[in-house]
Parts: structure tokens; sequence; C-alpha cells
């Protein structure tokens, strides 16, 4: 009998994105860890919720884990294949309708305290040090929707000025997506990271840890994280039964594309 | 004229050197890859590129310097390339002229330019470094005649003054590049699976290349008209490419190949030998550096010994690395026609990529446990 006690970072990672999708919710995914969280989502801790992508792919429940968002995988087992501009107008008109059901998962490779993200370069933009891919769709759905940010949680990613702001957070604080031209009842939710998860004070859209892990400390956090962190409120989140660590290793991600399973010692 | 050619001849009749030209498909699904390895061997060059969705499509075109302006939103073979690696590397290098907007307002602008618009409004990339820097200054869009002169202008929204919008350019495309399952002689074409945006390409485009799976009757493609989706007097070469879009997939059809999505992740490392030898010793002392940092440590120790085997094999040409060139060599520029690089793909292993009724991808059928 293999072994699910033995949970991975990773592992805890997807199970807090699960645990944090709510009944009904239409949960923006790309590939990863998002994807791994969302389908555990659907498959037993909220099975109301309504996986899409940015490619226009609506309603998605792959079988085999897709490695990109216009991945066959999606392609055949979904309600509705939009193209992109109609994805985009869908999450324009959520917004312009008042509705209240998309939450989007994005990640990045830096973050300010007001959770505004880089993921196009490090240094100068004409002369970077590093490059990345760009916006791909996450400046449109940091735009429209309220959004999750996955991180790796270390002190060179977690800063107080970022590179270039690719998709933007709360700005430079309250009232700061308004004066930018941004909907303001739109923005960061949370960062969910390897160490915790954060949130954003209600006052002050600045970052705080809200729940460490079992293997973590508010301690840790701090030290991992470039800029002040309040962890004054942190509190403990518990870990995934062996039952979920099963059904992410057997059943969603039995190839260990994303999740990578702990040799038996 | 008919429309029906060979690959060589629609790229030969229909891609021009300085063109204004998009791809379609989407990073790995369904790309034009057939004729992008054909318009590399005609030798066309000076694109500007709107990238759209992009992967080893404009990324190949990057590293042979094809490109003149690259408009782009993301390019990567994703999950397998995360960034692909000659796009990053001619932008660190400062050798690439780009320009960057957000997937959404790219694709919304590709779309604009089929509903003939004359510019697009948006209330996208507010407040972020899209808006805040141009990738193109306006001096250096002055000069080049097939870039509009501004990345975009703040308007005020005519019908709700004092709202701030953004306006942003609309494509005026020479050429579209597209994969389709489905075409018949006269150019209808259908897309089986998402049609991301090659139908607006197809419509906005002044000239465009249709590749396809199967090249059937005009009879048999109207048999059933909810399936088809682009209307032929849009389209000018229609050229039967049976596994055009490999080593991407294509719905309804076959799945990625792996094996190959693999090696040009590992050769598109490289731009040449001498690039391989280059950062090779480079690595090589870096690992020394670290393994001297740390006396005793038998892993950096290992470490450093293994980058420094490598960097002597490329150094004194043993064991150099597949790079770039190597790969479009054997894949592209080895080969005289797409039914030439076919057979050296070999049969058994494209039968291992066709997709699984039911299934959708080239995989295992679930079993069910009782």
């Amino acid at each position: 009998m293999p072994d699910y006690t033995n949970y991975t970072k990773q592992e805890m990672q997807a199970f807090a994105i699960a645990k944090n999708i709510q009944a009904n919710q239409i949960v923006i995914v790309g590939t990863g860890l998002p994807l791994i969280g969302a389908s555990l989502a659907k498959r037993i801790i909220c099975p109301s919720c309504h996986p899409i992508v940015e490619s226009g792919l609506m309603d998605c429940d792959p079988v085999e884990v897709p490695r990109s968002v216009g991945d066959n995988r999606f392609m055949a087992h979904c309600a509705v294949q939009w193209p992109n501009v109609r994805f985009i107008g869908f999450e324009a008109n959520e917004w312009l309708h008042g509705e209240d059901r998309l939450i989007a998962f994005i990640g990045g490779a830096q973050i300010d305290p007001f959770g505004n993200v880089n993921s196009t370069c490090i240094g100068d933009y004409h002369h970077p040090k590093t490059r990345f891919t760009g916006s791909g769709g996450a400046n449109g759905i940091a735009t429209y929707c309220n959004t999750v940010i996955m991180m790796q949680h270390q002190k060179r990613r977690f800063i107080d000025q970022i590179d270039y702001v690719t998709s933007c957070g709360w700005m430079d604080g309250p009232g700061g997506r308004e004066r930018a031209g941004l909907p303001g009842n739109r923005g960061p939710q949370m960062v969910v990271t390897d160490l915790g998860i954060m949130k954003f004070d209600e006052d002050t859209k600045r970052m705080y840890l809200a729940y460490y892990y079992p293997f973590s400390t508010p301690e840790m956090v701090q030290e991992n994280t470039g800029f002040e962190i309040d962890v004054s409120r942190a509190q403990l989140m518990e870990g995934p039964d062996p039952e979920i660590i099963r059904i992410i290793r057997e059943e969603i991600d039995p190839g260990q594309a994303f999740i990578k399973v702990p040799r038996e010692k | 004229m008919g429309k029906v050619c060979t690959l060589s001849e629609a790229v030969a009749r229909y891609v021009k050197s300085g063109d204004t030209i998009c791809f379609g498909g989407f990073t790995t699904n369904r790309k034009p890859y057939a004729a992008v390895y054909e318009i590399l061997r005609q030798g066309q060059k000076d694109f500007t590129a709107w990238g759209g969705p992009a992967g080893g499509d404009w990324d190949m075109m990057i590293g042979e310097g094809r490109v003149k302006a690259y408009i782009n939103c993301y390019t990567a073979n994703s999950g397998y390339t995360n960034v692909s690696r000659r796009f990053r590397a001619a932008i660190e290098e400062g050798k690439l002229t780009f320009e960057d907007y957000s997937q959404d307002v790219l694709m919304l602008q590709l779309h604009a330019a089929s509903l003939g618009l004359p510019f697009l409004p948006v209330r996208l990339m507010n407040g972020s470094g899209l808006t805040e820097h141009w990738g193109i200054s306006r001096e250096e869009r002055e000069k080049i005649d097939s870039v509009d002169n501004d990345k975009f202008v703040y308007v005020d929204n005519p019908f709700n003054p004092g709202e701030k919008v953004i306006a942003v350019p609309v494509p005026k495309l020479d050429c579209a590049v597209i994969h389709v399952q489905k075409a018949s002689p006269d150019g209808t074409c259908i897309i089986e699976g998402d049609e991301f945006h090659d139908v607006d390409i197809a419509v906005a485009a002044k000239r465009t290349i249709v590749t396809c799976e199967e090249l059937v009757s005009d009879e048999f493609i109207r048999r059933d008209p909810t399936l088809t989706r682009i209307f032929g007097m849009c389209v000018d070469a229609v050229v039967h490419a049976p596994h055009g879009a490999w080593p991407a997939q294509c719905y309804g059809y076959y799945d990625v190949d792996s094996k190959a999505m693999t090696e040009y992740d590992k050769a598109s490392k490289y731009q040449d030998a001498n690039d391989a030898k280059r950062q090779l010793a480079k690595a090589a002392e870096k690992a020394q550096k670290a393994a001297e940092k740390a006396p005793g440590d038998a892993r950096a120790a290992e470490m450093a010994a293994k980058a420094a085997a490598a960097a002597k094999g490329a150094e004194d040409g043993t064991a150099v690395p597949e790079t770039f060139q190597d790969f479009l060599n054997k894949w592209v520029y080895g080969v005289k026609t797409h039914e030439e690089m076919l057979d050296k793909v070999g049969a058994s292993h494209l039968i291992s990529t066709k997709n699984v009724p039911g299934l959708g991808y080239a995989g295992k059928i679930p079993e069910r446990t009782c």
C-alpha cells in the first residue's frame, strides 16, 4: 500500500487552491498547480465549480492533465469551444453585469506587497537579465477578475519594487486601481505559496500572512519575504487527508506531469 | 487559376519578404509548421510578425533572423519549453525589435482586423507595464512603415465623457498562414475543435495560405455547412499537407509529438556549436566556483566535473550537443519537401501520435476497475 501521508509542498499548495474554490464559481485556470487544484475541487471538494481556460474552452473536465491551455486534452472534454476573443468578452461582461462569479489563478516571477505581479522580465525591459513570456492572458484577467496568485515563496521574488507590472494588483494601495483606470471592485484575493496563504488587508491593501502550513512557520514566511509582512493574524492550515493525496497521485496526475511523488524511503 | 498547389508553389507565390504576417494555431496546437518550414527553406525574411499565442513557429523565425518586428504576447511551447529559447535569447541579447501587448489585446486586434475596424478601444493594459513601456519607441516606429506610429493612444470614450480608454491600432495583414483539418479546392475550410484566431486572420489578410490534413471535394465539404468555418473566397492557396502541424497537435487527428518537442526544447538552448561552446564553458566555470566555495560537498564536486566534461566535449568537438541550427538542418533544411520530412519522422512514430477517438488525444484508455 503506497504511503499517502507524506504529502509534498506542491500537493499542499494544490490542496490550498482547491479549498479556496467556492460553490458554483467559474474558475480560470492555466496549467500546472492551479489545474491540479481545480481538478481536485471539481472531483471532490467543490464539484459545482466550472473550470475555464483563456483559449476559450469553457467548463473543462479533462481526463488526463493538459500541458497547455490550448491542449486537445482540454478541448476534447469541455462544454464549449469558444475562440479566445469570446473568452475575453465573457470576462469583461461578467464585470459589466456586476457578477461576482469569476476567480482566476495567475502566476509570476516577482510580486510586491500590494499583489502587483511581474511575468515579463527581470532587469531593464529593453535589456533584461531574464525575459519571460510576458502577459499571455494574465493582464486582462487581472484587470477584470478577482485573482489568486501562485508563487514560489522566495525573498528575491517577494520584493518592494518589481521590475515590470504585468498584472495589476492593488497598485499602490487603497484607491490605486481606480486611479489607474482599473475596476476597483476587482483585485488579488490571496497569494498561495509553498509556505502559506497571504491575504490583503481591507484597509491598507497590503499583504499579510493568513495561514501557514504544518511544515512552515510565520517566521519562515517572514524570512523568505523581501518586505515587512504582518504575521500576527496567521493561523495554521491543516494538511490534506491521505485520500486527497491518493486522488492527486492516482487519478489527477498519475503521470506526475506537474507533481512529483516523493520517493519511498 | 486553381487554388490547389504544392507547398513550395503556395509559399513562393503568397509569402513575400517584408510582409506583415500572422500564423494560426495556439502555442502547441494546430500551428502551420509545414508552411513555416517551407518559408525557412525559401528564405523570405524581414517579417513584421503578429505573434499571437506563439510557440516554436516564431521561435524558429526569430532564431533564423527572419523577423524585422515582433508584435507579441506569449511565446512558448507550453509544457515543454516555458519561454521559447531563441525568442528569449534574442531579447536578452538586444537583437530583436519587439512590442508587448497582452494576449487579450492582441487577439482583439486580430479580431478587429477581421471586422475591418479603423482602430480598437479597450479597457485593458491600464496601469501596467504594457502602457508604461513601449517595446518599439515612437522614433523607431516612425522609421518602420509596417508598424503604426503609436503603440496605443488614450482617448476619451465619446459615449461616456470622462472615461479614459485605450485605443490600439488594427493590424494590416499582408499574409495569413493556417493549418486546418479539411479544405476543398475552392478554399472552403473545416476547422475542428477551437478555431483560435485562424478565421479572423484568414478574413483579415490580403493573402491566405491554407494547409490541410485532408483535401476533399467542394461537394463533400458543403454536405454539412454547420461545420465549415472559412469562406473559400478568403483563401488563395490550398495545400494538401497531412501532419502539417507536426510536431504540434491537431484536434481530431493527432497529438503533440513529445519526442520532437523535447528535442527542440534541448536543441534550442544553443543557437549553434559556437554558442554551445560558449554557454557550456560559462556553466563549467560557474559550477567550478560553486564547488570551490563548498569544499567537501560531494554533489557540488560531481556537478563541476560533469559541467567540465560537457564543456570539454563541446570545445574539442567530441561531444557537441544538438543545437538549434542542427535541429533545423535535420528537419527543415536537410529535406526538400514536407513529404520527405514525414518519411524521416517515420510512419510508426507518426501513428503513435494518433488521437484515440473519445479521448481526443493520444493515450491509454483509462481502465475501469471493478
